[in-house]
């Protein structure tokens, strides 16, 4: 056993060193494959991460009376906080509404209107934000029954519509994804099979001298794992002497995205590594099985 | 150490230095009503019976097209007949599993007219390769190696690759590989078929060489001359059938 594996080792180190030029070949198209499908990966990534910024921006505004308690509120917060859909609840008091409303106009450069009345005409609110846009109705529903709460503010019809575009967007972009993934496992197997043609001559003579099928598939597997694993080191080193710049320059055009990389980068490296041996090695077995099969 | 007094080891054996079960007498090669026809519709051999005793030396004749291909494909079982019966040292190809397959193909030894040698491969390396893929221990490989290139006369060209060797030397290279297993039948399908006159020659005295030592010689040829200077068996083919099979034939002008 251990004899048969260091004979497919060996022959597979020869096979790729003798054929060095179908080798390299065979290895700079998966890189350039690989490359290929990792940008497809960081940029549906990306995407993903921007549509969920933009749905998190779905925030719920609940008007309290202004006859309302402070216990009374602080025992909605409290039942509001509870529910699963919630990702965080921020009390605004009148007050705090008055100054808001007062550095907005200064900030468009209009005059205090708000000097003109002796009461604040604005109440307190509680601006929840989701987890999901999914959730708004039960979210609105909740703080619609309560006694304490004035009215919710409507945004069900602008909600669903930046649902539909953010799933739109989020399809197309593992559509695509997918068949980025397509193109790639037809190009590798493909090269693959015709550096596995390059060698029918020898695959022939080992079938006539009587070399089971075991002994004639597995050097070319392994081989073709090489290629794989090769391919998806120098991937993997482009990616990162790439990701620094790259990162950077993300950071100044979208200040706003919070991509967190360490992630994104992991995947990524697992996705090439897992994309580039499978495809050596399933590659390598779909191209010699052609030859094995009589 | 018991030997076996009735059989001492044949020249081969003791050349290889590899000892076998004794070997009885008994037909190398039996083909019993055999029809091949391919998925084309088109039939290759029609209810063709031979039979070749161990130790012949069986020339096979006829015209391109007339069979002598597909009936040496039959016997390493690359293509198996669609009617009859094909055994090979025993063994009834028709009822072999796959992974026997490459069992039986090391008893027989192929030898083509364009030598199939690797190019980047010396000739050690290429009579070496026949061994390695089919398992043998590394230190086994070298002495067995050393042996075969120094029956077809290639010690001095060993560590040569391919194209630095006339043809002669190429196709004896190849007849190295295929003694290398220590076969039981060599199936030659034109091996003089580029070779020049008295380069053929040389390459027939070679394999009457090991014709001698007992294993068995099945060549598919055109070529007259050798054929009728040598008297040995020939077996013709016409149109898929067996037209005929005589011993101690000439080359007829059909054929």
């Amino acid at each position: 056993m251990f004899a048969f594996i260091g004979f497919s080792l060996r022959r597979a180190w020869q096979g790729f060193w003798r054929n060095a030029l179908m080798s390299l070949a065979a290895t700079l198209t998966m890189v350039l494959m690989l490359l290929l499908l990792a940008g497809f990966f960081v940029l549906q990534n990306v995407l993903v991460a921007s549509l969920s910024f933009v749905e998190q921006k779905v925030e719920v505004v609940a008007y309290v009376q202004n006859t309302a308690t402070q216990d009374q509120i602080d025992g909605l917060i409290k039942q509001v906080r509870a529910m699963p859909e919630v990702a965080s609840v921020t009390f605004v008091s009148r007050e705090e509404a008055l100054a808001k409303f007062r550095d907005m106009q200064a900030a468009q450069g209009r005059g205090d209107v708000t000097t003109t009345l002796d009461t604040n005409p604005l109440y307190a609110s509680l601006n929840v934000k989701l987890r999901s846009p999914g959730d708004l109705p039960a979210v609105t529903a909740a703080l619609g029954g309560s006694k304490i709460v004035r009215n919710v503010l409507n945004i069900q019809a602008l909600v669903e519509r930046v649902t539909t575009v953010t799933t739109i967007i989020r399809n197309a972009g593992a559509v695509i994804l997918g068949i980025v993934g397509l193109i790639v496992l037809f190009i590798v197997v493909n090269t693959i099979r015709l550096a596995v043609l390059a060698r029918a001559e020898e695959i022939e003579i080992m079938r006539l001298v009587g070399a089971s099928d075991a002994f004639i598939r597995w050097p070319f597997i392994f081989e073709g794992g090489l290629v794989g694993l090769l391919g998806a080191l120098i991937t993997i080193g482009i990616l990162a002497a790439a990701a620094q710049p790259a990162s950077a320059a993300m950071a100044g055009f979208f200040n706003v995205l919070p991509l967190e990389l360490g992630p994104v980068g992991r995947d990524t490296a697992t996705l090439v590594l897992g994309t580039g041996l499978g495809l050596g090695v399933v590659g390598s077995w779909l191209s010699v099985r052609t030859y094995l099969i009589r | 150490m018991t030997q076996t007094a009735t059989a001492p080891p044949t020249f081969l054996e003791r050349l290889t230095g590899r000892r076998h079960a004794v070997r009885t007498s008994k037909d190398v090669v039996v083909l019993h009503g055999v029809t091949k026809r391919y998925p084309n519709g088109r039939v290759a051999l029609r209810d063709v019976d031979l039979v070749v005793p161990e130790g012949d030396f069986v020339f096979l004749v006829g015209p391109s097209g007339a069979g002598k291909s597909t009936l040496m494909r039959l016997l390493i079982r690359d293509e198996l007949a669609s009617k009859g019966h094909v055994v090979v040292d025993g063994n009834d190809l028709s009822h072999l599993r796959r992974s026997d397959v490459p069992r039986i193909r090391r008893k027989i030894g192929v030898v083509f007219q364009d030598f199939k040698l690797l190019p980047r491969k010396t000739v050690r390396e290429n009579v070496a390769f026949a061994l390695e893929v089919t398992g043998t221990k590394r230190a086994l490989v070298g002495p067995a190696v050393d042996r075969v290139l120094a029956l077809v006369g290639l010690t001095g060209q060993a560590n040569q690759l391919p194209n630095q060797l006339s043809g002669g030397e190429q196709q004896r290279t190849a007849i190295a590989r295929a003694l290398v297993h220590d076969p039981r039948l060599i199936i030659a399908d034109e091996p003089t078929g580029n070779l020049d006159p008295v380069i053929s020659w040389e390459l027939i005295q070679l394999l009457l060489r090991i014709n001698e030592l007992g294993v068995t010689i099945l060549m598919a040829t055109h070529d007259a001359e050798v054929v009728t200077a040598l008297r040995k068996r020939v077996v013709a083919l016409e149109d898929g059938r067996v037209i005929r099979d005589e011993t101690g034939a000439t080359y007829h002008q059909a054929d």
